[in-house]
């Protein structure tokens, strides 16, 4: 990076611009494990000082990539083309949590839990809730459009966004959105920016909406002797009118993977396990989960076990919390894809990693939020074998190949990154790529903000 | 730099983040370069010849409590202790270890009676070292001139140790052991008593062992394995040839010396690792043995009612956390107090000490020390009894900045007092 620049940022931030090489070091990575230089770290404050980052971006031509906690599953945080990684770490505050209106004001480095449990605290609930949410910032959520399981019943990040306050990549501060409920004047530039994965704005406060907290919840452990009646159980649950605000699938290779860790005595023939809560007022909990109960049982569960008290609740919980422990037990090298398809689809969409495991004679490890079609596919491998390295990718590109054809998506939470750039056209096809590079033109002229992502080989920055 | 072992420990780490969820510095310093992962991935940079420079990544490893939390939250079994302690010593033979802290590791504390010579100075006043001394787990913290902060409350130094206050042929051996420790010798007497007088109301013999040198965990900590080598070889070989049935500790830190770290200090293949293993098998916390021995059930019952609530327990990270004893030190606790025992607010939160950490660092250990027992006194307790001798000294130290009613003491003080109200009354049957 041009001296110059860096003594501008130097001017501006002070001891908050660190360029040596030990802080470059600790924000080179994220969860995907690979590694990119940035050329300095900057820890800004406040808005105005995104904003004269961005200027000076502009001025000289240095790459800004915003990062948040570094959870990122496929690689936003990266700073591949160098330049200046943007840290929300200090800009963590909750501004403020309006009890009448029902909404929170946030700064985009505060931590996802940290706002949940503010929320509960004054009787609220803010539902997104990746499995990251003890580190993930709020600001990489949105980036991402983050989701979890209680996508099924709440949504994702995006529909607790009502508004948000954003520098663009020519350093201009824009409002967008509301902080009421409703709102459609003009075109909705809060969704756009929205799972942008940072290449369009970098957020510096949101306008979350907050719901009425749920009184109780109950869950339910119901097993089955294989993924059919897993999935089948999924439709009959949705179509039975209870929505279930969790309902996890594991597929045999999951439950393998969870006994590696715990020992949960499962009964003889066990193929699959779904996991389902409910919550609510009390007496619609109980009903709700007796109504579920019966609907497993009637799709041939071979055992449903239900708990209402936290202590049984977690108990239960168990399973799916060990999954990911697991993993890395079998193998140290995962390929993790986040695929949905069309709920129907999820019987053929397993039966199909099943043989496509066989055939390309490597471990694939799949369970997910059945309840939205979301199926985390696993696909292990040692990393030191490159056979095995090279069908594990061919692999990968089946799967997406077979997620758009049954009509699915190949990313439900984890956004395209540089992970899986090189499938957006599969999915979204040419004229689809057009329209999303012609509007990031529009937002971010000069190419400053997170370079390469989303789009394959991006230039850097324009000179 | 290079070290398989460390490369192999340090591959484990995924880079998810879960450890900046608990990080007690994390909170301080809000950049990655404090919590496990940043750590972690500067120590494989290093290994990897990206050439970091290796003054600030051992500054970046001392920047860190060894509280223990990320690697009992990390998913991956990241050993995050090992990783730091390791990573601290493979530098500290690229840039050497502060020269102060070589000095006293080496020539002090390997040397039993050392200690007691260079607390002896200090008590006199002879501004060798710190006049006003201590804040560590090993007298030594306490002496390097002009080290951490200013306004540090520290105890005065008492004129005479536990040890030296002992008769001569007084507890010289027996089957139990007790291991009292630099600070509970010689800044804390009192509680190296406690230990002892409570200790020995289980019956059996007890020697207190005597010729100890400090239990090397604050040069193993520091990377100073020549010197942690050089207290573990001596007490090693004076344990062995004392022979004792069980080894009993007063302080958690000291007990992970024994029990854990220095089963990696001498690996298997050295010579010494029988003998460390030996050692570590019969090597039990305080609490522990009172419940095991039953000191803890002949305790007169506790009187009901009008201090409720006020004594608390403060969970130390090394005996609490990483070694898995924090249900039995409550449980001699509710027999020793009964109701004045409760749990209290943020029992398990990190004291900020973190030996070298606090002479490091003095402002930031306050300041999550200060948080720490401000809690504790807000929710109402009066007086924190805790299990090692870091958190004590810590405790007192912020006590004194916070509350300055607010008492902190070691649990076996808690006990000896029990057991003399049981004196008072008829003996029972
Ligand atoms: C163990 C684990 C479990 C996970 N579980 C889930 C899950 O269940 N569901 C799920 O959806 N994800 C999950 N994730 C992925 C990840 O946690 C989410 O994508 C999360 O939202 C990332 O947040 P972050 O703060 O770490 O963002 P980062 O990783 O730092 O950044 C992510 C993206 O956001 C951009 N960004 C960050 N801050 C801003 C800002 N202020 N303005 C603009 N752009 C910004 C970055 O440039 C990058 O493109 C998981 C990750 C891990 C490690
Ligand atoms: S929690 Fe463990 S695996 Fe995850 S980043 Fe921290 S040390 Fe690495
Ligand atoms: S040991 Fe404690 S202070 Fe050190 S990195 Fe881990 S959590 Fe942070």
């Amino acid at each position: 990076m041009d001296p110059k620049a860096l003594a501008a940022l130097g001017e501006l931030l002070g001891d908050r611009l660190r360029t040596s090489l030990e802080t470059r070091i600790c924000y080179s990575y994220d969860a995907t494990g690979k590694r990119f230089l940035p050329d300095a770290v900057a820890h800004p404050v406040d808005a105005e000082e995104v904003r004269r980052i961005v200027l000076l971006a502009n001025q000289h031509r240095f790459p800004v990539v915003p990062r948040g906690a570094g959870s990122g599953f496929s690689g936003g945080s990266l700073p591949v083309h160098g330049g200046v990684v943007l840290s929300t770490e200090r800009m963590d505050r909750i501004v403020a949590i309006d009890t009448e209106n029902l909404y929170a004001v946030v700064e985009p480095g505060v931590v996802t839990e940290t706002l949940k449990e503010e929320a509960r605290r004054r009787g609220l609930f803010y539902p997104p809730d990746p499995a990251s949410l003890k580190f993930s910032t709020i600001g990489g959520n949105i980036a991402e459009c983050s989701g979890g399981m209680c996508a099924v019943k709440y949504g994702v990040t995006r529909d607790y966004v009502l508004g948000l306050e954003a520098v663009l990549g020519t350093g201009e501060l824009v409002r967008t959105g509301v902080a009421t409920v409703k709102g459609v004047v003009g075109y909705d530039l809060t969704r756009m920016l929205v799972g942008s994965e940072g290449t369009l704005g970098i957020v510096t406060r949101a306008t979350l909406r907050l719901v009425p907290l749920p009184e109780t919840a109950a869950t339910m452990l119901a097993l089955f002797s294989g993924n059919r009646e897993a999935a089948r159980a999924v439709n009959a649950v949705v179509a039975a009118r209870v929505t279930p605000s969790a309902m996890e699938l594991m597929d045999r290779t999951a439950i393998d993977c969870v006994l590696a860790v715990v020992p949960i005595p499962l009964p003889e023939g066990t193929g699959s396990a779904l996991l389902l809560e409910v919550d609510g007022p009390a007496p619609s909990v109980a009903r709700d989960a007796e109504r579920l109960a019966e609907v497993c049982r009637s799709c041939g569960a071979i055992e449903v076990r239900v708990a209402s008290d936290a202590r049984g609740r977690e108990e239960l919980w168990k399973m799916r919390r060990s999954i990911s422990p697991g993993l890395r037990r079998l193998a140290p090298v995962k390929m993790n894809e986040d695929i949905v398809v069309p709920r129907s689809r999820l019987a053929d969409m397993f039966d199909f990693l099943a043989g496509l495991s066989a055939r390309k004679r490597v471990r694939i490890v799949n369970f997910g939020h059945a309840g939205d079609g979301n199926i985390h596919v696993n696909v292990m491998t040692s990393g030191t074998d490159a056979d095995e390295t090279r069908r594990a990718e061919e692999a990968v590109e089946e799967v997406f190949r077979k997620t758009v054809e049954v009509g699915g998506t190949i990313s439900g939470e984890h956004g395209i990154g540089i992970a899986k750039a090189p499938f957006l056209e599969m999915e979204v096809g040419p004229l689809g790529v057009s329209v999303m590079k012609r509007l990031k033109e529009c937002f971010d002229p000069n190419g400053i903000l997170n370079p390469g992502k989303i789009f394959l080989s991006e230039a850097a920055v324009r000179p | 730099m290079k070290d398989e072992t460390l490369a192999a420990l340090t591959g484990l780490c995924a880079k998810c983040g879960t450890c900046r969820t608990v990080c007690t510095l994390y909170p301080e310093r809000k950049a990655e370069i404090a919590v496990a992962r940043g750590k972690v991935a500067l120590l494989e940079a290093a290994m990897n010849g990206e050439d970091p420079d290796a003054d600030s990544v051992q500054e970046a490893l001392t920047d860190c409590l060894l509280c223990g939390r990320c690697e009992r939250a990390c998913p991956n079994q990241v050993l995050v202790e090992e990783i730091v302690m390791k990573g601290r010593a493979d530098l500290a033979e690229e840039v050497g270890i502060p020269a102060w802290k070589s000095i006293l590791f080496g020539k002090v504390m390997a040397s039993p009676g050392a200690t007691a010579a260079a607390r002896k100075a200090a008590a006199a006043g002879e501004r060798l070292l710190l006049p006003k001394v201590p804040t560590g787990s090993g007298l030594h913290y306490r002496f390097p001139e002009g080290l951490g902060g200013k306004g540090r409350t520290v105890p005065e130094l008492p004129a005479r140790g536990f040890l030296e206050s002992l008769g001569r042929k007084e507890a010289a051996s027996g089957e139990v052991m007790l291991f009292v420790g630099c600070v509970f010798d010689h800044v804390f007497p009192q509680v190296g008593r406690a230990a002892y007088e409570t200790v020995k109301a289980s019956g059996k013999s007890v020697a207190v062992f005597r010729d100890a040198a400090c239990c090397g965990l604050p040069a193993m900590v520091s990377g100073d394995r020549r010197s942690a080598m050089a207290c573990a070889e001596g007490n090693l070989r004076r344990l062995r040839s004392a022979e004792p049935a069980t080894i009993v500790f007063p302080c958690g830190s000291c007990l992970l010396m024994f029990r854990r770290n220095l089963l990696s200090l001498v690996p298997q293949g050295v010579p010494l690792h029988e003998d460390a293993l030996w050692v570590a098998d019969r090597s039990t916390d305080y609490a522990s043995f009172l419940l095991a021995s039953g000191v803890v059930g002949r305790l007169p019952d506790p009187p009901a009612g009008e201090k409720a609530g006020e004594i608390g327990y403060h969970d130390p990270c090394h005996l609490s956390g990483t070694l898995g004893k924090g249900p039995e030190a409550r449980e001699v606790l509710r027999r020793a107090a009964g109701d004045a025992f409760a749990e209290m607010e943020g029992a398990d939160r990190c004291c900020g000490y973190g030996g070298t950490f606090n002479v490091r660092d003095y402002r930031t250990s306050a300041r999550i020390g200060e948080g720490k027992v401000s809690l504790a006194a807000r929710g109402g307790t009066k007086v924190i009894s805790t299990a090692c001798s870091g958190c004590v000294l810590q405790m007192r130290d912020m006590a004194a900045r916070v509350d300055p009613s607010l008492r902190v003491v070691h649990i076996a003080e808690l006990v000896a007092q029990a057991l003399a109200r049981g004196e008072g009354t008829a003996p029972r049957r």
